[in-house]
């Protein structure tokens, strides 16, 4: 499995909780209620990238952490 | 305290933004004894209420409680729908339901609709092509969210005139028309209209599936379970109710908002990709939802107020968005405002679940109105909002060009 780097836009990001729902291990809310990136290897790729989809406002980017491509958005 | 303390007092309806600046600066957590609850007005404030989990989002049950037991009994079957839609529900059965239609509204599913909505707004546009007047929002801004929505649920386009019917009928009780006598009774005989035409869709989509939401849904029921059929309806419900009216509301209010800003209107039509950041501005300066309200579930206090369980909470988006804490110069328009942190679409977990398509029906509605329409400009000074206290509706926008 490929190393990703995932961020989150935290000035977009409006607490939906739906990334956390997605992929409970790699992502998770802070104080403020928004969500941030505790673990990136902390689930599969395909439930990270769907996380990223799924998010309604695209704050979530998704890269291949050695090679630097793009995966999402 | 203001003169007028009341949300539905004809000045406020108008333009409510005077009252709530005022209520913010003076009494930002006020107790409103007409509305009979507390009024939120900072932005901070309002954030905070759209997350707190002690608030809850289930309006129907108090709502049903309050009710004399025979009313409550004849609005069981309305009842039955509405407690079951998402924005009207809280964890867990919140989550299990929004999961399961979000993939279909992602901002890339969305983007996938860009040329068949462009396509809409230009036929809608053409049909207009030899009319000098015309009310935008009869003619233009309701037909061209619930052909969007009607087509991605998967309802043929020639019953668009009975979900339009039903759902005007349906708003009468989601946003409490002033003076509507038995709207709750109307609202009932057209919501179950509407579910037993649903219910036909969904049986030929069970025996035949096609590419639509609906056979989604229908697969989504078979695959895991999670889904029961009378969710299925009122989840088909509440995203053909509230996929048109707010849009058909953004799109007026975005076009009435150009025409009194005529040199925002120049800098956009000259600039058209300023229309992502446009479009956020004309959410935030006069958005379709006003306010959302919660129910207090357990005791909590909030700048010193005790609000108790079972009160209730209008959480004022209107006034968050022009809370001159957050935004410079909260009153005027700009459009290439950025950041523009809005709650327009609310915040949290209920976070709209149409906030994409509803950005891109406006952006091309709004872009494709000033390409085609150059001469565009009001045709009346008159112009009147719908009287309710969480939606921001005009009546009509007569245009000519
Ligand atoms: C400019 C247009 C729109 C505005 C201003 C708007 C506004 C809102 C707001 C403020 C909420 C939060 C409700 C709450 O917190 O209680 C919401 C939720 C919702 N909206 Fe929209 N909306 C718009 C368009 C749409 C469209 C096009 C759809 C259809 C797909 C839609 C479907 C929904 C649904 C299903 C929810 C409930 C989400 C949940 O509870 O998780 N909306 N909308
Ligand atoms: S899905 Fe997007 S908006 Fe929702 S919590 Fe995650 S990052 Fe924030």
């Amino acid at each position: 499995m490929r190393r990703l780097r995932i961020s989150v836009d935290r000035a977009k990001c409006v607490a939906s909780t739906l990334c956390v729902h997605t992929a409970p291990a790699v992502f998770a809310l802070d104080a403020t209620g928004k969500s941030s990136v505790v673990n990136p290897a902390g689930d599969t790729e395909e439930h990270i990238l769907a996380a990223a989809e799924g998010c309604p406002v695209s704050a979530i980017v998704v890269e291949d952490a050695d090679t630097g491509e793009r995966l999402f958005p | 305290m203001p003169v007028h303390d009341d949300l539905s007092a004809p000045e406020v309806i108008a333009d409510p933004y005077p009252y709530f600046h005022q209520l913010r600066a003076e009494d930002p957590v006020h107790w409103n004894p007409k509305w009979g609850g507390w009024i939120l007005t900072r932005y901070d404030d309002v954030q905070w209420a759209f997350q707190d989990r002690r608030l809850s989002a289930d309006r129907m049950t108090p709502f049903m409680r309050g009710l004399p037991p025979h009313e409550a009994e004849e609005l069981r079957p309305s009842f039955d729908i509405f407690s079951r839609w998402m924005v009207f529900t809280d964890p867990p059965t919140h989550t299990r339901l929004r999961m399961l239609v979000n993939k279909a509204f992602t901002p890339r599913r969305v983007e996938g609709l860009r040329s068949r909505i462009q396509a809409i707004v230009d036929e809608l546009l053409d049909a207009l092509s030899d009319r000098r007047q015309i009310e935008l929002i009869r003619d233009f801004a309701y037909i061209l969210p619930v052909t969007v929505i009607a087509e991605l649920l998967g309802v043929p386009p020639h019953d668009r005139e009975l979900i339009k019917r039903c759902s005007d009928e349906i708003t009468l009780f989601i946003f409490g028309a002033i003076g509507v006598e038995d709207r709750r009774q109307r609202a009932q005989h057209a919501l179950l209209e509407l579910v037993a035409y649903l219910r036909g869709i969904i049986e030929a989509r069970r025996r035949a599936p096609r590419d639509d939401l609906i056979s989604a849904l229908l697969a989504a029921k078979e695959r895991d379970d999670l889904l029961s059929e009378e969710e299925i309806i009122a989840t088909c419900v509440l995203i053909l109710f509230g996929g048109h009216e707010t849009t058909t509301n953004l799109i007026s209010s975005s076009v009435l908002a150009l025409l009194r800003h005529p040199d925002q209107m120049r800098l956009l039509r000259d600039n058209p990709q300023l229309i992502t950041t446009a479009v956020e501005e004309f959410l935030r300066y006069d958005g379709p939802s006003k306010a959302m309200v919660r129910f207090a579930l357990e005791d909590c206090e909030l700048r010193g107020k005790q609000i108790r369980a079972g009160q209730r909470l209008l959480l004022v988006q209107s006034a968050a968005n022009r809370d001159p804490e957050q935004f410079p110069d909260p009153d005027r328009l700009d459009i290439t405002r950025q950041p523009n942190p809005h709650v327009a679409f609310g915040y949290g977990i209920h976070f709209c679940l149409g906030a994409p398509l509803a950005r891109l029906e406006t952006q091309i509605a709004i872009n494709t109105i000033l390409r085609r329409l150059p001469g565009l400009r009001l045709a009346t000074e008159h112009l009147e909002w719908h009287p309710t206290i969480v939606s921001r509706a005009l009546t009509a926008l007569p245009v000519a060009f």
